[in-house]
């Protein structure tokens, strides 16, 4: 059973194709990592599983239920709000540049949607927080305000952030690409922490280490399309695509 | 000094009269500002271009202006409003445009990013914007918002227009009368108090913000 299924995706900003059909099915459990060079589409890719921006044509499933499917004319349909936002609920993202609502404290970042959203009693949710705040190694910041927090630190409280939520499925867009190089680290393990615990996640990335070391399947990007697909070993080390070996010996020479 | 003492009761009533306008102008334009900033960004677009022209309009042209049209115009037509609401009803509708610019462009000032994490947290839009976007927007539009309250204590003189006696029309009142510019100073220096104390409190309430950055 898959737990999330893309099939086909188009999608055009203006009269840019950014998405010519790109497909996915996502297994319980698995860390699927998408790689590719700027412009190649999978952030765009990456938003559209989770409805921050709507495709042109395709078909999303999460958790069997459909989200959009094309239409009798061929163009996207998309289920009712309601239905959207339940689907949603089984999702978690983290951005490139954190997103902490800089207003309020670790801890109440943390409470906010459990507690409006899902209608968690306070204590439970400040309970839940402090246990997520702990496993990701920052149970002493809790009454901080992100402005205080390195930008490890801050990215490591939006992942706990996305965790309070209970979501089936993790979606990560470039988790690393805004910090210096001496706190990317700290972001990468948390991160592998839960992919031991079995967490399903779709991790756009350009750490190739990560990639190669943490997933279970890997997919390169360029121009729109999926080029190249298979394990780490096979699309990392072994790279059929001349595409795919072009772009990784750019961005391993830069290292 | 006996004469300055002299003046003090109908400085006072004067007084009274501008502190009226004052916070009533504030109370209701407010929050006035506030729902007309969030319509101006409304995906309604009747309601949109409603709200540009309305800010066009009242920011367009002269309060003194407005003044008169509320008393005056509305008169030619049938409609015989009391001066104090009239003078009330300009401002409140003046100010309300300002303060609208002010909240649309601290709502615009607000990172895509916060919308998108609530978003993908579930809120839903109200949930979102009372939560999350006007708490920051507050922190932001302080600054600006003091600048216009401290333009509203200066501003109320503007009444004398509709011959309501406030501070500074009684104070023209007695140097005419008393062939001396002593009132003139006195009002100057309540004025001074005024919006030092507009200035004091804003400095205060922006402190209150700076927990977060």
């Amino acid at each position: 059973m898959f737990v999330l299924q893309a099939h086909d995706i188009y999608k055009k900003f203006g009269s840019l194709e950014v998405l010519k059909g790109v497909s996915l099915q996502v297994q319980k459990g698995e860390v699927i990592a998408i790689i590719g060079p700027s412009g190649s589409g999978k952030s765009t890719f990456l938003r559209c599983l989770n409805y921050l921006e709507t495709i042109d044509k395709g078909k999303i499933e999460i958790n069997g239920e459909i989200m959009v499917s094309n239409g009798p004319n061929g163009h996207a349909v998309y289920s009712s709000d309601r239905e959207i936002s339940k689907m949603r609920r089984s999702m978690g993202m983290v951005f490139q540049n954190f997103n902490l609502f800089p207003h309020k404290s670790v801890l109440e970042n943390l409470t906010m949607a459990p507690i409006m959203v899902k209608q968690m009693d306070r204590s439970e949710a400040e309970d839940k927080a402090r246990e997520l705040l702990n496993k990701v190694g920052l149970a002493q910041k809790v009454n901080n305000y992100p402005f205080e927090l390195s930008g490890g630190q801050q990215q490591r409280v939006a992942i706990a952030r996305a965790l309070a939520m209970e979501p089936d499925i993790m979606c990560f867009d470039e988790p690393t690409s805004a910090l210096d190089p001496e706190l990317t680290g700290e972001v990468l393990q948390v991160m592998k922490d839960l992919a031991l615990e079995d967490m399903t996640m779709i991790v756009v990335t350009h750490e190739i280490g990560f990639a190669r070391e943490v997933a279970d399947r890997v997919l390169f990007m360029d121009d729109g399309l999926i080029v190249e697909e298979g394990t780490a070993e096979e699309v990392i080390v072994h790279p059929r695509e001349e595409r795919t070996q072009a772009f990784l010996s750019k961005v391993l020479m830069a290292r | 000094m006996d004469y300055i003492l002299m003046l003090l009761p109908s400085m006072f009533s004067g007084l009274t009269v501008t502190l009226k306008l004052f916070f009533l102008t504030l109370i209701a334009a407010l929050p006035l500002g506030m729902l007309m900033g969030i319509a101006r960004l409304s995906r309604i677009k009747p309601l949109k271009w409603f709200m540009e022209f309305y800010v066009w309009l009242f920011r367009g042209t002269p309060l003194l202006l407005q003044l008169l049209f509320m008393y005056f115009g509305l008169m030619t037509i049938g409609l015989r409003l009391e001066r104090e609401i009239a003078a009330y009803l300009a401002f409140v509708l003046n100010y309300a445009a300002y303060l609208a610019e002010i909240f649309r462009s601290g709502i615009q000032s607000i990172p895509q990013g916060q919308y998108e994490a609530a978003d993908v947290l579930g809120l839903n839009r109200i949930q979102t914007m009372k939560n999350i976007i006007l708490p920051q927007v507050i922190k932001r539009v302080l600054p600006p918002i003091g600048n216009e309250v401290i333009n509203l204590v200066k501003d109320t003189a503007l009444i004398y227009i509709l011959a309501i006696s406030e501070l500074s029309r009684v104070a023209r009142t007695h140097v005419m009368r008393d062939g001396t510019f002593v009132p003139f100073i006195v009002a100057a220096i309540f004025y001074l108090i005024m919006t030092g104390a507009v200035q004091q409190f804003f400095k205060w309430l922006e402190s209150k913000f700076d927990y977060y950055r």
